[in-house]
């Protein structure tokens, strides 16, 4: 069975990216605090509370999410190495990736 | 002209210290693209030799710097879905609700949830698709949306 990627490495990225949105969402604080014309304080400040709190994952979500990207690095080599074969090419290159991106990206 | 690609890097509005972690978070981001390239380049390398061909390096460079994305974006929606459903933690559901753009891809992550939990599948037509899956991978590429 091939190797997949490792948890740890997928939560690091997921942290780096959550606390990159934080720091976007502490510098409007003031802007997301208006809320909308019928909310009420605690809503406003349990959404301000959500979106501040800094996310965590499940063990299992983190393994499902390795999954996924590794079913799109898969996805992505079997389709480039379809357009090679196609061409009767035993090197994959850019230009073959080029061809399956469009579609590859809009699966994804 | 500013386009909506411009968001991504410019976070603060100025000022020493949101420089300094700027630059602190760009440093980790690219330690982490680092590691994950490492990763994908075994990976594309043995998958490639499965089906008997050669990958060139900057096709394995992009895919690498692609998961990435991949990665930062699944780590955004997996956020927002999360938060939506009133959760301060991101659950199988979530990551699996983010693959809802091609039907096969969820059915297959939905396959690989119900493994991890230790269920075990009822019906003929899970079991069938065990089975795809195992062969999927090296054989047939998921089915594009029509």
């Amino acid at each position: 069975m091939e190797e997949n990627f490792d948890p740890d490495l997928i939560h690091e990225i997921f942290k780096l990216v959550w606390s990159r949105r934080n720091k976007k969402v502490e510098g409007n604080q003031g802007i997301h605090l208006e809320g909308g014309a019928g909310t009420s304080k605690k809503t406003r400040a349990t959404t301000v509370l959500l979106q501040i709190f800094m996310n965590t994952a499940n063990a299992s979500a983190l393994k499902v999410s390795c999954e996924l990207l590794r079913l799109f690095v898969a996805e992505a080599i079997q389709r480039a190495a379809l357009i090679a074969e196609a061409e009767g090419i035993d090197i994959i290159e850019p230009t073959h990736l080029e061809r399956v991106l469009p579609q590859l990206l809009l699966d994804f | 002209m500013e386009t909506l690609g411009d968001d991504g890097i410019g976070i603060g509005s100025g000022g020493e210290s949101d420089k300094e972690r700027q630059e602190e978070a760009e440093q980790e981001a690219a330690l982490l693209r680092d590691r994950l390239r490492l990763s994908v380049i075994s990976m594309a390398s043995s998958h490639a030799k499965t089906l008997g061909m050669t990958i060139s390096e900057p096709v394995v460079a992009c895919i690498a710097d692609l998961a990435f994305k991949q990665a930062e974006q699944m780590g955004r929606d997996v956020e927002l879905f999360a938060q939506h459903a009133g959760r301060k933690s991101v659950n199988m559901e979530d990551v699996i609700l983010s693959a809802h753009r091609n039907e096969h891809l969820m059915g297959l992550l939905r396959d690989f949830a119900q493994e991890l939990k230790g269920k075990e599948p009822c019906t003929e037509r899970k079991r069938t698709k065990k089975a795809l899956k195992n062969e999927n991978k090296v054989q047939e590429p998921i089915e594009m949306l029509d």
